[in-house]
């Protein structure tokens, strides 16, 4: 009986281990930075730091909020859930405080369009094999 | 020194009318905006429109708003506001904010900018939105703390405001003070300290609010505190029983919100401070000072991401020192809950797209909230209760 909880255990560990590998934050080649602290990523992501180090402008991209993988940068990437980054935006937007992020409607065009940014940043289920995008750890 | 009414018109006029074509790319140049319909119905006393026994629909809001950043330091934003909320808002449009954005500093664990046109005023957790339907915590704003009444001293104002946001570790600070003069065009005001319309009007003094903001963990905790000190200067009408006085309000209040997957607990408590001086031989009951307390406790239940239903006690006192109104009664000859409200809401909201449909009851005793110029204050029926209904959509 011990047993069959260690292993039901390490099953969810495991498809866990899985989720957490689920998504990545990407950004256009140009982007001057290969790591995010996790609150960084946070105050990028709530459109609240709008510039990169070398001073250029943060464009930032993003997919529906109910879209799978909307849900798993907010929880997995940047420990927060949707309905929390969706109300601190709106806080900003409808206050004049910052602008919004630019959603796009599928992961493709999410990607194509981090690639076609200069300063853009957004995230995929895998790192992309394009030779204009990196992919940003976030820790 | 202080900026004139007219400068965040031009600055929201010339962004609108901006015909030169913009090399910047799209999402640098960016339109939102928001409307609301609800519909009022409550057994006693008004609420936006003729509600009592029958159907108020003077409550609605139409609200665009246009933002430019031309780089990393820049910000231009302005948003146009139209307003109806029974006799005290009417939907005459206005420049609900226009400022420049200027970041002071930045780099990789804090931001420090400065706005300077018609500003947006930091009061508690929901203030600077409390126009959009799709940011409020309900229906109505809670009226024990956000009172319509005197939101005029709250709202956006001409002024400058210098703000920081500082990330350290698990925390993220967020600051901004405000120097300003409040417009203060509303009747209501004149309702609220001399219980009656008068002959003359209020107008902003200069003023300050400020508010720390602190964030854990990404917003699953969030604490908040607002201090100022707002004023307002009465000019006498023709005739007049009231002389050129001034009256001064000094907030505190404390935020608190509590945020998980399924649940949010919100809580804020504040305590108005409220002095007169110089009204005449017969302002005495202007220049008492007196303590005006609120606050409400609200616990949100999200049954799915779309879906949410929500609890709120609600209490408002005039007096903290009389808080159901035995001394204000016996001041003013009038009923004791004239000087409070206390009250349940109970409420539920469906998020489908940009739309949100809610609907909320209240059962409210006392009418301290309530706007005079919707239901005259002899009319004021103690024990209430009001069902609303609300359809908003933004983009």
């Amino acid at each position: 009986m011990r047993l069959a909880f260690r292993w039901a255990g390490l099953g969810l560990a495991g498809l866990l281990a899985l989720q957490a590998g689920a998504v990545d934050v990407i950004a256009n080649r140009s982007v001057p930075v290969s790591q995010l602290s996790q609150a960084n990523a946070r105050a990028i992501f709530g459109m609240r730091q709008v510039k990169w180090p070398d001073g250029s402008l943060i464009r930032v991209f993003v997919l529906p909020d109910g879209h799978p993988l909307h849900s798993a940068l907010c929880k997995e990437r940047l420990n927060l859930y949707p309905y929390q980054l969706r109300q601190s935006w709106d806080r900003l937007v409808y206050s004049g405080m910052a602008q919004a992020p630019v959603m796009v409607e599928s992961e493709t065009e999410l990607i194509s369009k981090v690639a076609a940014t200069p300063g853009a940043v957004g995230y995929a289920s895998r790192a992309p094999s394009n030779e204009k995008i990196r992919v940003i750890h976030v820790d | 020194m202080w900026i004139s009414k007219q400068i965040p018109c031009v600055l929201v006029l010339g962004l609108l009318l901006q015909t030169e074509p913009l090399s910047a790319a799209d999402d640098q140049l960016q339109w939102h905006g928001f409307l609301s319909q609800a519909v009022v119905h409550t057994n006693d006393n008004n609420v936006g429109g003729h509600s009592d026994d029958g159907l108020g629909l003077d409550m609605r809001e139409v609200g665009a708003n246009v933002s430019y950043r031309p780089n990393g330091d820049w910000l231009f934003s302005g948003q146009l506001l139209a307003r109806w909320a029974g006799a005290s808002d009417e939907g005459d449009p206005r420049v609900d904010y226009a400022f420049a954005d200027r970041t002071l500093i930045s780099d990789d664990s804090r931001r420090i900018g400065i706005q300077v046109g018609k500003v947006k005023n930091p009061y508690g957790l929901y203030n600077t939105t409390r126009d959009v339907a799709h940011t409020r915590p309900g229906i109505l704003m809670p009226q024990s703390v956000y009172l319509d009444r005197i939101r005029d001293f709250y709202l956006a104002a001409p002024g400058v405001s210098l703000y920081g946001n500082h990330v350290h570790a698990d925390w993220e600070i967020n600051w901004r003070v405000n120097a300003m003069r409040p417009e203060t065009d509303s009747k209501d005001l004149e309702h609220l300290f001399m219980l009656r319309d008068s002959p003359g009007s209020y107008h902003g003094r200069n003023s300050w609010l400020g508010q720390i903001l602190a964030e854990r963990d990404g917003g699953k905790l969030r604490l908040g505190l607002t201090l100022g000190q707002v004023k307002a200067r009465y000019r006498p009408g023709m005739p007049d029983v009231f002389s050129a006085g001034e009256s001064t309000l000094k907030p505190r209040l404390l935020s608190l919100e509590w945020n998980s997957e399924n649940w949010s607990i919100t809580g804020e408590y504040g305590r108005i401070r409220n002095q007169g001086r110089g009204y005449g031989p017969f302002g005495a009951g202007l220049e008492d000072p007196n303590t005006v307390e609120t606050w409400y406790l609200q616990g949100t239940y999200r049954l799915d991401p779309a879906l949410q239903v929500y609890l709120r006690r609600d209490a408002f006192y005039l007096n903290r020192k009389d808080r159901h109104g035995a001394g204000f009664a016996a001041a003013t000859g009038l009923p004791p809950y004239l000087g409070y409200a206390e009250g349940w809401v109970l409420g539920a909201r469906r998020d489908l797209g940009a739309w949100a449909f809610s609907g909320e009851v209240h059962r409210t005793e006392g009418t301290g909230w309530l706007s005079p110029m919707d239901t005259p204050l002899l009319s004021q029926r103690k024990n209430w209760r009001m069902l609303l209904l609300q359809a908003a959509y933004r983009f």
